[in-house]
């Protein structure tokens, strides 16, 4: 018995002891990172817009693939959305940002987080990537399946059509929401 | 200080090859070679610490209890590691993802822990994590280098002024045997590569 209690305080004090060197880390780093996530999140609005001025946004709460919405002007006139998305990957919860037009079509599309597998899915994240999701959504489907691509794009998803289609989804999804929104 | 403890880890002890421990991040991050740098390093970190630690601990720890206060141990140097990557690198944080997290479970560290720094000195386990991260960062980037060569016609390394960090290797950018670069592809190198150090450490002993 006494021996047991020993034991539960050396255990206690190891787990005070690390809990307390975390609690330091985090206070040292959350700041830092909170400023990181925050210009990530900008610059990839801006990467997304055309070069046209962002509105004010506007968060979604309850759909199941818009978090965030915000239009797009030029010269006070509105000429497409951006879009916050979030999508089902194969490492959980991915989350996107992409620009439209007024009727669905996709315009640009970045990747903001995600934990896919690198070397597979994780190159989502190269540049040219989006390509083949861009300008579908109005005259044309957004490709969610590996059928739907080219030869040569289907051959860049395979190994990881999990993230291929999960990303496809969220920017269909997307894509209806814009239409619902119908230029207003 | 015995500098054998330094040195087993890199062949005669190599903790994948020989002790075959570590196998999960082995084949899950091979397939470039940035990918393999990356993890070798956070894994270099967390056993150095956890060695250190737990070597100046070892007379502290009961027996009976010694597995919780490993895993508190290590589970939160990754922790803290994370943090302090994701926000002073975050583009090695970014490569790294989901493999960083996973260092926690890594074999290899719980492994030295236990086999090692259980019942050395501090000195000889900062000696013996040392040994063993070297053999596991060779031991990875070899992995990844043949992996990435064969299956994808590229060198990954890290970006550096205008050099983007990806090299291409001539015919097999156009011509990738893309299974390498697969999970099978994976398994089937490991074995192969164990069968050859096998073989050599065989030839040793005749």
């Amino acid at each position: 018995m006494k021996k047991n209690i020993k034991y539960a305080l050396i255990l206690l004090s190891i787990c005070a002891i690390s809990t307390a060197a975390l609690a330091l880390t985090n206070s040292i780093t959350a700041p830092v990172i909170e400023v990181q996530e925050e210009e990530n999140r900008l610059a990839a609005l801006k990467a997304v817009s055309m070069g046209y001025e962002i509105g004010v946004q506007e968060d979604i709460v309850g759909d199941r693939s818009v978090t965030f919405v915000t239009d797009l002007k030029d010269g006070g006139q509105t000429v497409g959305y951006i879009l916050g998305l979030k999508g089902a990957g194969y490492g959980g919860e991915m989350a996107l940002v992409a620009s439209y037009k007024p009727d669905g079509e996709i315009l640009r599309v970045q990747l903001l987080s995600h934990n896919e597998t690198p070397g597979l899915g994780k190159k989502a994240e190269n540049a040219g990537y989006m390509a083949k999701y861009e300008g579908t959504g109005a005259g044309s489907e957004v490709p969610t399946n590996k059928n739907m691509l080219s030869a040569s794009d289907a051959q860049a998803v395979s190994g990881s059509t999990v993230t291929f289609a999960a990303i496809g989804k969220a920017l269909e999804a997307g894509s209806r929401y814009v239409n619902e929104l119908g230029g207003k | 200080m015995n500098i054998k403890e330094l040195t087993k880890g890199i062949f005669k002890e190599n903790p994948v090859f020989i002790i075959v421990l570590g196998l999960c991040p082995t084949l899950g991050v091979s397939t470039q070679v940035s990918n393999a740098i990356g993890m070798s390093a956070g894994v270099f970190f967390v056993l150095l610490f956890s060695n250190i630690i737990i070597s100046a601990l070892r007379n502290f720890i009961p027996d009976s209890i010694h597995i919780p206060a490993y895993i508190v141990i290590i589970a939160s140097l990754v922790t803290i590691i994370e943090l302090f990557m994701h926000a002073f690198a975050p583009a090695v944080y970014a490569a790294l993802g989901v493999y960083l997290p996973l260092i926690v479970v890594n074999c290899i560290i719980l492994g030295r822990a236990e086999a090692f720094a259980s019942s050395n000195t501090v000195i000889d386990s900062a000696l013996d994590a040392i040994g063993m991260s070297i053999g596991f960062t060779l031991s990875l980037t070899l992995i990844a280098l043949i992996r990435e060569v064969l299956g994808a016609g590229t060198i990954t390394l890290f970006p550096i002024g205008s050099f983007d960090g990806v090299l291409e290797v001539p015919w097999l950018i156009d011509n990738p045997f893309r299974v390498v670069a697969l999970a099978p592809g994976a398994l089937l190198l490991m074995g192969f590569l164990k069968a050859f150090f096998d073989w050599k450490a065989m030839r040793k002993v005749d």
